[in-house]
C-alpha cells in the first residue's frame, strides 16, 4: 500500500531533516553548495505540499501515515487533510520565498543559517502533520530550537536580550504543554489525537474536571504561541529583533498556535461537547478582540515599520481567535482565507521594510506623525514654492513603491489584492451568522478599525520613506530581493482572481473540520502495510 | 446578447494602457498621450454602439462567475442612466489626455502620470458599470487609491503630499463604511446584485438595517462628494496638476458619490432619515462651498469650493425625494461636468502662460489671451446660471423644485431663500473670476509675459463650450433623448413631465435666477476690493478642515502610545507572572465547575524512607530558592540534591531508564553551569538607592510569593487527584505484549523509544542538534564582561608562584597538582567510553540505550578536559562535533528512509539476535542502527556545547584581540 | 505515597516559580530546572506509582502481561522530555552569557532596573 505518493505524507518532515543533516557535513565554506541545496529543498517542499493539496482536494478523505508501520493509535501517525495540507502549502511558499531572499546577503551574518532554516520548516510542516499530541509537542520544540538559532542569527545586543525573553517565556510554556499531555493521557490513557477525540466522548463525569484542566493548560501554551494578550508582548519585539528573512517565515508560527487550536477543538470539542466547548469558545472570542484591540493600539503607535508588521501578527491572529470563537461553517472558511492572505503579506512586508528603509533614518519615519503640521487653511499655490514638474523616479524606488502600496493595501484589506476579499468573507459570514450578535458586530468593527489604522500608518510611513525627496540617491537593490517579494504579492494577486476556487476548498475544508468523525474514522481505520500478506 | 462583451473590453482597455504607459519610457509622452486618447475615444464608441440597447430602458448585462460561494460575481451593466455616466467620463476622459498632453512640461516624465491617469479612468468606470454592490465598493477603493497617486504625482511638493494622503485617508475611511453599508443593503435585498436590489424597494426600507446601511452609504458617498463635513479634503487636493483637476473635479471623483446617490435612489430615497440627512447636508454643502468660494484667492481654490458648493447642490436635489429633483440632480451632474472641466482647464492656461493663479495679481488678460479669455467667460457664465447655457437650465430646475413643498418642515419654508441666495453667491464668485481675470488694467510683475495659449491646447476647451452653449440653447434637441433614457433608467414609471424649454415663460424661478443674477453683480460691485484683502471667509474661516484633521490624526496616536505603555510590558518578570497566572485560572476553573474529588483508588502505605528522602530534597529546593541570589554555587548544589532525590524517586517507582538519564544529566548540567558561573558578575550587595528597597519591592516579592505557593499547591493537588484515580485501558498494554515479539527488544521503554515512537526521539536529536548549532553560533560572537575577562585569583597565585621559580612555566604548579588524577583518567577513558558503547548496546533488553550512551561517553571526554586542560587535549585528539551530528542524524534518518525500499512506512524496524560467542547474543534490531545514531548526535552536542564553553575560559583574557575565535576551531569551522 | 510525591511536587513546583519571577538570569534557569523535575515526575505519576516492577519483559508471551510493570509510556515521555529540557537550558545558559557579555549585566531586562 505504501508506493511513493504515500511517502509525500512523511517528506515534507524527513526531506529538509535529511538536507539539514547533509549539510552540517560540509563546512561553511562551501556557501555555494549550501544554497543550492537549501533552496533545491525548499522548492521540492513547495511542490510535495502542492500534490498534498492536489490529493486531499479530491474528496478521498485524509491521507494518514503509519510511522514504523505501528496500528493506529499506537504508534505515531501523520494526517494530511485538507487544511494541513493547505497549511503546509502556505509555510512551504514562505518558507522559499523568505529562504531566496536570505541568500541576497542575510545567510552570510552568521553560521549554519540554511540548516537552522530548514530544521524550522521540518518543525512547521511536523506540527501541521501529526496526528499525536507528544509528537506535536517534539516537533513544536524543534520549531521552537531552530527558532531560537535563527532569531540570534546575526547576533548583536538587541537580538540576544530579545532571544532571552522568548526562549525563557517559550520553555515555561513548554512546561506547561507537558502538563497538559500528562493529564490528558493520566485520563484518556492515549495519546493520539482521534483515539483522544473517541475517549473524551466517553469519559465519565468524575474525571472531567482534570480532563479539561488538561485541556485548558494546553490551550494556554497554544495560546501563547498563538500570540494571544495579555502573553504576547514578547512577540513585536522578538520579531523586529530578527533579521528580515527570519521574521518573514516567522510568520507562519503563529499560525502553528492557531491550527493546532482549531484542529483540537474541532476533535477534543466538537458540536458534541456541550457546555465546556461554549465556555472554551468564549474564552477565545473575548481574548481575540482583547488581542485585536492591543495589537490596534500597537500599530498606531508604532514608531518603526517593524513594529507595525509585529503589531498586525497580533492583530491577525486576534482576529482569527476571535473567528474560531464565534464559529460557523462560513466563518471559519472566511477566516482560513484571511489567514492565508495576512500571512503573506506580513511575510512580503517584513522583506520589503528593509530595502526601503535603506536609505531612510527610521527615527523621523512614523514618529512624524505624532507632530501634526498646524498651518493654515488651504492657500494653495500661492505662498508654497511648487515646481510644477514631476521628478523622474528612479527604478528602485519605483520597485519599493510598488511593493509597498501592494503591501499595504494586502494589510488594510483594501482592493485589488486577495486583502479585500478575505475582508469582505469575514464580514459577510459574520453578517448572515450574527443575527444582533453584538460580539460579531464588534468583531466587524475591529477588522475595520484594524484596516483603517493600517492604512494611516502605512501612507504616512510610505509617504515619508519613498516620497519625500531624500539627498541621498536610492541605495541599489538586488534582483534576488526583489523576486521573492513579486512572488509573495503574485500569489496574492492569485488568490484574488481564483477566489473561487480557493473559497471552494476552503469552505470544504471547513466543513470538514465541523465532521471530525471523518477524520476519526481515517485514522483508526488505516490499513498497515504488508498486513495482506 | 454578444455585444456586451464590449462592456468587459471597455473596462479593461483603460488597465492594459495604464500598464504599458508605465513601461514607456520617461519621453515617451506623445506615445503615452495618445495611447490614453484612443483608449478614452473608443471605450466612448464602443459605449454609444451600446446606445441601442439601453434607449429603449433595456439593460445590458454581462457577467463571469468570479466567487459563486459569497454571491460575488464579475458583472458589468448598462443602463439609461450609466450610459450617460460612462460617456461622461470616457468624453472628458478623452479630451484630458489631449489637453495634459500639451499642458505638462516637456520634461516631465509622462508615461508615469498617463498611466494613473487611465488607472484612474477604469476604476471609475468600474464603478460605473459594475453590476454587482461589492465591486462598486471594490472599484470604489481602487478610484481613492489611483486619486491618491495623481493628487500625489508632483510628491516633491509637500502640498502634494498632504494633499494626497488627507485625500485617500478621508475618502478611504468613507470607503469601508460604504462597503458595510452595501453589504447591509445587499443583506436586506437578499443579494448582491444592482438590479436585484433595485427590485427590493419595500424589502429594504421596512428591514431593520436601513438605517444603519443608509448612514454608512451616506458616509461613504458624502467623503467621496465632499459634503460637509467632510469637504475639507477637496480644495487640498488642487495640489494636484491642473489637468487632474479637471478630470478628478468635474466629471470623476468627486461625482462618483453623487453616481451612487442617484443610483440607488430608487431603493433608499423617500423615507424620512434620507431625506432629513441628505438635503441638510446638501444644503450645507451648497451655502458653505459658495460662501468660501467668493473669498478664495488663487483660481483653483476658488474653482474648487464652486465645486463643493455645486456637489451640495445635487445633494440636496437628491434629498427632495422627488422625480423632479432626480431630473434636475442627473442634468446638473453632466452641465457641471461640462463647464467645470472647461474651466479648470482655462485656470490651467492661464497658470501656465502667465505663472500665477493669484486673483490679486491677475488682471486684464483678455487683450493678451482673448480666445481663452472668452472661452473661459462663456463657461463661468455656465457656472454662474446666465440664460442660453445649460447651467441656467437645470439651475432653473433646482429653483423650481426649491419651491415645492416636500416635508412640511421648515426647511420647506426656508428653501427658495436659500437657494437664490446661493445662487446670488455663485454669480458673486463667477463674476468676480471674470471681471478680475480679464478685465482691468494690465497685469504687473507677473512672473512671465502672458500671452494666447497654442491652439491645440485650447480645442479641449472649445469643445466643452461648444456643448455648454449646443445644451443651453437646443437643449431638447442635443441632451433631450439621452436625459429621458438616462431618467425613465432610474425612475421606471414614475419618471415626471419636464420640458427641457429655455423658455418658460415669466415664472417664479426666472425671477429667482434674475434676482440672483443682480444681486450677485450688485454684491460684487460693492464689495470687489474688499474681497481682495480678506484672507480667510468670514464666519466659517476659523473652521480648519484640515488642522483638526491633522491634530485628530496626531491626538489617536497619542493616545494609543499612552494606551500601549498602560496595556503592554518589557519586563519579562511581567510576562512569566501572566503566563503562570493564566495556567492557574485556567487549570483552577474546571475545578470550580466541577469541584475538586480526590479518586476512588486508596494511597499506597507511605514507605518512611521515601518519606524522609523528600523531606531532604524538599529542603534542598527551598533552601536553593533562598540563597540562589547570594550563594550561587551553594544554590548550585542544593539544586543537584533536589535533582538526586529526583533520581531516586525515580528508581523508586520502577524506572531504571529514567534514573540513569536523570543521573548522567544532572551531571553534564552542572559541569556546564558551573563554567558558566565563571562569567557572572559580582552579586553586588545593595542594588538599591538607599531608601528605594522598602514599598513596592516587598509587595511585589509578597505577590510572587503567593503565585509560587498557590502553583504549587495546585499542582499537588492536580498530581493527587490524578493519581488516586484508576488507570484507564491505556496505550501501554499494547507496548508491553508487543515490545518482544514486535519490537525485538524486552526493555519497553526503549522499545518505545526506539520504535514505537521512534519518530519522537528522531525529533528529539533534532532538538539537540538545533541547540548545538545555536550555542556554537552564539559564542563565536562570544564577548565576555569586561570585568570578568582577568583571570582569576587562585590562577594569579599560581602564576605568580611560577614565576617565581626559575624553569617553571606557567600553569606547570596546575599540572602537578592535578598528575595523579590525569593518571587515573587516562586510564578510565577508555573504559568509560567501553560502558558506554555497552549501555548501548543492551539498551534495546536493559536500562540504557543510546542517550545514556552518548552522555556518558562525553563525560568521557569531559574528564579527560579537566584533567588535561583544553589545550593539552586539543592537541592530542580531534573532536569535530558538527561531524558527529551531521553523522548521527543521517544514520537515524537513514534507517528509517531504509523502510521504504521494502515497501514499508518510514522507520519501519526490523530485529532479530545475533549470538556472539562468550558474549552470548546481542539484539540486532535495526533500531540499533537508530540508537547508534541518537549516540552519536548526544555525543556531538554535549562535547561542542561543553568545550565551546570551555573555551571561553582559555580565550577570554585574550578577548579583546578579535583574531582568537578560538571556540571555531574544536567545531571544525572557519574561523 | 501519592501524598509524599504530590507534596514533593508541589514544594518543586513553588521554588521553581519563585525562582523563575527574580530579576536574575542565574536564579531564573535555576528555577526552570526546578520545575521541570516537578514537571518530569508529574508526567511519570500520569502512569500512576508502582514499585519494584520495572517494565522489562521477558522474552516468552506470557510474560508479558502489563499488570506486572510499571506504566511504560510515560517513562518514555519522561525521557524525552528529559533530553529536550537539558538541551534548552544548556542554550539558555549559553544565551544568558552572551546577553550578560554584551549588556554587562545579569538582570533578565538587560538593564539594571533592580529586583
Amino acid at each position: 500500500m505504501t508506493g511513493w505518493i504515500d511517502h509525500l505524507t512523511v517528506t515534507p518532515i524527513v526531506l529538509p531533516l535529511m538536507a539539514s543533516a547533509l549539510m552540517l557535513a560540509f563546512d561553511e565554506r562551501r556557501r555555494v553548495l549550501k544554497r543550492v541545496l537549501s533552496l533545491a529543498t525548499a522548492a521540492l517542499l513547495i511542490a510535495n505540499a502542492a500534490a498534498l493539496v492536489w490529493f486531499a482536494g479530491d474528496g478521498s478523505g485524509p491521507r494518514v501515515y503509519l510511522l514504523g508501520n505501528w496500528p493506529a493509535p499506537f504508534g505515531i501517525v501523520l494526517v494530511a487533510d485538507r487544511l494541513s495540507a493547505m497549511m503546509l502549502l502556505l509555510t512551504s511558499v514562505v518558507g522559499f520565498t523568505a529562504l531566496f531572499y536570505a541568500v541576497a546577503r542575510w545567510d552570510r551574518s552568521g553560521p549554519r543559517f540554511h540548516a537552522l532554516f530548514l530544521l524550522l520548516l521540518m518543525g512547521v510542516n511536523g506540527a501541521f502533520l501529526t496526528g499525536d499530541i507528544f509528537n506535536l509537542f517534539v516537533f513544536f520544540e524543534v520549531l521552537l530550537a531552530a527558532s531560537y538559532g535563527l532569531i540570534l542569527h546575526g547576533s548583536g545586543t538587541e537580538r540576544t536580550s530579545a532571544s532571552l525573553h522568548y526562549i525563557t517565556i517559550n520553555i515555561a510554556a513548554s512546561l506547561l504543554f507537558l502538563l497538559g499531555v500528562a493529564l490528558l493521557y493520566a485520563v484518556t490513557g492515549t495519546l493520539n489525537m482521534a483515539d483522544l477525540a473517541l475517549r473524551v466522548a466517553s469519559t465519565d463525569a468524575g474525571d472531567l474536571a482534570l480532563l479539561e484542566a488538561g485541556a485548558a493548560i494546553l490551550g494556554i501554551a497554544f495560546l501563547l504561541k498563538a500570540g494571544i494578550w495579555p502573553l504576547s508582548f514578547w512577540l513585536p519585539r522578538t520579531y523586529a529583533a530578527a533579521a528580515p528573512p527570519v521574521a518573514a517565515v516567522f510568520a507562519i508560527m503563529t499560525k502553528v498556535g492557531i491550527y493546532v487550536i482549531l484542529r483540537l477543538s474541532s476533535l477534543l470539542f466538537g458540536d458534541a461537547s456541550g457546555e465546556a466547548a461554549g465556555f472554551a469558545n468564549e474564552a477565545l472570542l473575548y481574548a481575540g478582540l482583547a488581542t485585536m484591540i492591543f495589537g490596534i493600539i500597537g500599530i498606531l503607535s508604532a514608531r518603526q515599520l517593524t513594529r507595525v508588521a509585529g503589531y498586525y501578527v497580533l492583530v491577525s491572529s486576534g482576529t482569527l481567535l476571535a473567528g474560531i470563537g464565534i464559529g460557523g461553517e462560513a466563518l471559519i472558511a472566511a477566516m482560513l482565507f484571511y489567514l492565508v492572505s495576512s500571512t503573506l503579506a506580513v511575510s512580503a512586508l517584513y522583506l520589503i521594510i528593509e530595502p526601503v528603509e535603506r536609505n531612510a533614518d527610521e527615527e523621523d519615519m512614523i514618529a512624524g506623525i505624532a507632530e501634526p503640521v498646524f498651518d493654515d487653511e488651504y492657500v494653495g499655490a500661492i505662498e508654497e514654492v511648487t515646481d510644477e514638474e514631476g521628478v523622474i523616479i528612479p527604478g528602485t524606488i519605483a520597485i519599493l513603491g510598488g511593493g509597498f502600496i501592494f503591501c499595504a493595501l494586502l494589510l488594510a484589506g483594501l482592493p485589488p489584492l486577495s486583502g479585500f476579499i478575505a475582508k469582505f468573507a469575514m464580514i459577510d459570514a459574520l453578517l448572515k451568522a450574527s443575527e444582533g450578535d453584538p460580539a460579531g458586530w464588534v468583531l466587524i468593527g475591529l477588522i475595520i478599525l484594524s484596516g483603517l489604522a493600517t492604512m494611516i500608518i502605512m501612507t504616512r510611513a510610505g509617504i515619508d520613506l519613498l516620497w519625500t525627496p531624500g539627498e541621498d540617491a536610492p541605495s541599489r537593490l538586488s534582483l534576488v530581493e526583489v523576486v521573492p517579494i513579486g512572488l509573495l504579492l503574485t500569489v496574492c494577486l492569485g488568490l484574488m482572481l481564483w477566489a473561487g476556487p480557493v473559497m471552494a476548498y476552503l469552505g470544504k475544508t471547513s466543513s470538514a473540520l465541523h465532521q471530525p468523525a471523518h477524520y476519526v474514522a481515517a485514522v483508526t481505520d488505516a490499513p498497515q502495510a504488508g498486513s495482506e500478506q | 446578447m454578444d455585444d456586451t462583451r464590449l462592456l468587459l473590453l471597455v473596462l479593461i482597455l483603460p488597465f492594459v494602457g495604464s500598464a504599458i504607459a508605465a513601461f514607456l519610457p520617461q519621453r515617451g509622452r506623445d506615445v503615452a498621450a495618445s495611447l490614453a486618447g484612443f483608449n478614452a475615444l473608443a471605450g466612448a464608441i464602443m459605449i454609444a454602439s451600446l446606445y441601442p440597447i439601453v434607449s429603449p430602458g433595456r439593460v445590458a448585462r454581462f457577467a463571469i462567475a468570479w466567487i459563486p460561494a459569497l454571491d460575488l460575481n464579475l458583472t458589468l451593466r448598462l443602463d439609461g442612466f450609466t450610459w450617460l455616466f460612462a460617456m461622461l467620463v470616457l468624453i472628458i476622459g478623452a479630451l484630458v489626455s489631449f489637453y495634459a498632453r500639451y499642458y505638462m512640461s516637456p520634461t516631465d516624465p509622462v508615461p508615469r502620470f498617463f498611466a494613473f491617469l487611465q488607472a484612474f479612468m477604469g476604476a471609475m468606470l468600474g464603478i460605473v458599470l459594475s453590476g454587482n454592490l461589492i465591486q462598486i465598493a471594490f472599484f470604489w477603493e481602487l478610484t481613492g487609491l489611483f486619486s491618491f497617486l495623481l493628487i500625489g504625482y508632483w510628491h516633491h511638493n509637500q502640498s502634494a503630499r498632504d494633499g494626497a494622503r488627507m485625500a485617500l485617508i478621508v475618502t478611504g475611511a468613507g470607503g469601508v463604511c460604504l462597503l458595510v453599508g452595501l453589504m447591509l443593503l445587499g443583506r436586506a435585498a437578499g443579494s448582491y446584485d444592482v438590479d436585484a436590489v433595485l427590485a427590493a424597494r419595500t424589502a429594504i426600507q421596512n428591514d431593520p438595517a436601513y438605517l444603519p446601511a443608509l448612514v454608512l452609504i451616506l458616509i461613504g458617498a458624502f467623503t467621496k462628494s465632499a459634503q460637509v463635513p467632510f469637504h475639507f479634503w477637496l480644495p487640498h487636493a488642487m495640489a494636484a496638476p491642473t489637468p487632474v483637476s479637471a478630470y478628478l473635479h468635474s466629471a470623476t471623483l468627486v461625482k462618483a458619490g453623487i453616481f451612487l446617490l442617484i443610483l440607488l435612489w430608487p431603493v433608499l430615497a423617500g423615507t424620512e432619515s434620507w431625506f432629513l440627512i441628505v438635503t441638510s447636508v446638501g444644503l450645507a454643502t451648497l451655502l458653505v462651498g459658495a460662501w468660501s468660494a467668493i473669498f478664495q484667492q488663487d483660481l483653483k481654490g476658488l474653482l474648487a469650493y464652486s465645486t463643493i458648493s455645486h456637489l451640495g447642490l445635487i445633494t440636496l436635489l437628491l434629498g427632495l425625494g422627488s422625480p423632479l429633483g432626480a431630473v434636475a440632480a442627473i442634468f446638473h451632474t453632466v452641465n457641471h461636468a461640462t463647464f467645470k472641466a472647461s474651466l479648470f482647464m482655462a485656470v490651467g492656461i492661464i497658470d501656465r502662460e502667465t505663472g500665477t493663479r493669484d486673483l490679486r495679481l491677475l488682471s486684464g488678460l483678455a487683450r493678451f489671451m482673448p480666445i481663452t479669455a472668452t472661452l473661459a467667460m462663456v463657461a463661468a457664465a455656465a457656472m454662474a446660471g446666465v440664460p442660453l447655457l445649460n447651467g441656467f437650465l437645470s439651475k432653473e430646475m433646482f429653483l423650481a423644485e426649491a419651491l415645492q413643498a416636500h416635508s412640511g418642515t421648515v426647511i420647506d419654508v426656508a428653501l427658495p431663500y436659500l437657494a437664490t441666495l446661493a445662487s446670488m453667491f455663485s454669480v458673486l464668485y463667477s463674476v468676480r473670476f471674470i471681471h478680475q481675470t480679464f478685465f482691468g488694467p494690465a497685469p504687473s510683475g507677473l512672473p512671465h509675459e502672458p500671452r494666447e495659449a497654442p491652439p491645440w491646447i485650447r480645442l479641449p476647451i472649445e469643445i466643452l463650450v461648444l456643448a455648454c452653449l449646443l445644451v443651453g440653447v437646443l437643449p431638447a434637441l442635443t441632451m433631450g433623448p439621452f436625459l429621458a433614457t438616462a431618467v425613465r433608467s432610474v425612475l421606471g414609471d414614475s419618471a415626471p413631465a419636464y420640458s427641457l424649454a429655455v423658455w418658460h415663460g415669466f415664472t417664479i424661478p426666472l425671477l429667482m435666477s434674475f434676482v440672483a443674477l443682480l444681486g450677485g453683480i450688485a454684491l460684487y460691485v460693492l464689495f470687489r476690493a474688499k474681497l481682495n484683502d480678506t484672507e480667510r471667509p468670514p464666519f466659517i474661516g476659523r473652521l480648519k478642515g484640515r488642522r483638526t484633521f491633522e491634530a485628530v490624526l496626531a491626538v489617536i496616536v497619542e493616545a494609543a502610545r499612552a494606551l500601549l505603555r498602560w496595556s503592554g510590558t518589557k519586563r519579562l518578570q511581567v510576562q512569566l507572572r501572566l503566563v503562570i497566572l493564566a495556567a492557574l485560572f485556567a487549570g483552577t476553573l474546571p475545578f470550580l465547575r466541577f469541584g475538586y474529588s480526590r479518586g476512588p483508588v486508596p494511597d499506597t502505605l507511605i514507605d518512611p524512607i521515601f518519606g524522609l528522602l523528600w523531606i531532604l530534597g524538599g529542603a534542598c529546593a527551598i533552601a536553593a530558592a533562598a540563597l540562589a541570589k547570594f550563594h550561587r554555587l551553594v544554590a548550585l548544589v542544593l539544586i543537584g540534591g533536589a535533582g538526586l532525590a529526583t533520581c531516586i524517586s525515580f528508581i523508586w517507582l520502577s524506572a531504571p531508564d529514567l534514573a540513569l538519564t536523570q543521573l548522567l544529566v544532572e551531571i553534564v548540567t552542572l559541569v556546564l553551569l558551573l563554567l558558566g558561573l565563571r562569567w557572572l558578575p559580582q552579586r553586588l550587595t545593595d542594588v538599591w538607592p538607599a531608601g528605594r528597597k522598602p514599598g513596592t519591592v516587598g509587595f511585589r516579592r509578597g505577590g510572587d510569593l503567593l503565585i509560587a505557593l498557590l502553583g504549587g499547591a495546585g499542582m499537588a493537588a492536580l498530581a493527587y487527584a490524578m493519581m488516586t484515580r484508576p488507570l484507564p485501558d491505556s496505550l501501554s498494554r499494547y507496548f508491553i505484549e508487543q515490545a518482544y515479539p514486535g519490537g525485538g527488544g524486552t526493555n519497553v521503554v526503549n522499545v518505545i523509544l526506539v520504535d514505537f515512537r521512534g519518530f519522537d526521539t528522531l525529533g528529539e536529536i533534532t532538538v539537540l542538534a538545533i541547540v548545538a548549532l545555536t550555542v556554537f553560533t552564539l559564542l563565536r560572537r562570544f564577548r565576555p564582561a569586561p570585568e570578568s575577562i582577568q583571570i582569576p585569583a587562585q590562577q594569579h597565585r599560581q602564576n605568580a608562584f611560577d614565576d617565581a621559580r626559575e624553569g617553571h612555566e606557567r600553569g606547570d604548579t596546575l599540572l602537578h597538582y592535578l598528575l595523579v588524577p590525569r593518571a587515573i583518567i587516562q586510564w578510565l577513558f577508555p573504559i568509560i567510553l567501553m560502558f558506554a558503547i555497552y549501555l548501548v548496546m543492551r539498551g534495546h533488553d536493559l536500562p540504557g540505550g543510546g542517550f545514556a550512551g552518548g552522555i556518558t561517553a562525553s563525560i568521557a571526554i569531559i574528564l579527560l578536559y579537566i584533567a588535561n586542560g583544553t589545550r593539552a587535549v586539543e592537541a592530542t585528539l580531534q573532536v569535530e562535533p558538527v561531524r558527529w551530528i551531521s553523522a548521527g542524524l543521517l544514520c537515524a534518518g537513514g534507517m528509517g528512509l531504509a523502510a521504504w525500499a521494502f515497501g514499508y512506512p518510514f522507520l519501519t524496524s526490523h530485529s532479530r539476535y545475533l549470538a556472539i560467542p562468550w558474549i552470548g547474543d546481542i539484539p540486532l534490531a535495526t533500531a540499533l542502527i537508530f540508537d547508534i545514531g541518537v549516540f552519536a548526535v548526544v555525543v556531538g552536542t554535549t562535547v561542542l556545547i561543553l568545550i565551546a564553553i570551555a573555551h571561553q575560559s582559555i580565550r577570554a583574557p585574550r578577548a579583546k584581540k578579535p583574531v582568537d575565535a578560538a571556540p571555531a576551531t574544536p567545531a571544525g569551522e572557519p574561523v | 505515597m501519592e501524598i509524599v510525591l504530590a507534596l514533593a511536587i508541589g514544594v518543586l513546583t513553588a521554588s521553581g516559580l519563585w525562582l523563575i519571577f527574580r530579576p536574575r538570569t542565574f536564579q531564573v534557569i535555576l528555577g526552570l530546572s526546578l520545575l521541570s523535575y516537578a514537571v518530569n515526575l508529574f508526567i511519570l505519576a500520569a502512569g500512576r506509582l508502582r514499585s519494584d516492577a520495572p517494565p522489562i519483559v521477558g522474552r516468552d508471551p506470557a510474560s508479558a502481561d502489563p499488570a506486572l510493570y510499571a506504566d511504560p509510556l510515560p517513562q518514555a515521555l519522561v525521557l524525552t522530555a528529559i533530553v529536550i529540557s537539558f538541551a534548552t537550558t544548556a542554550l539558555l545558559l549559553v544565551v544568558l552569557l552572551a546577553s550578560r557579555g554584551l549588556t554587562g549585566t545579569d538582570h533578565v531586562d538587560g538593564e539594571d532596573g533592580g529586583a
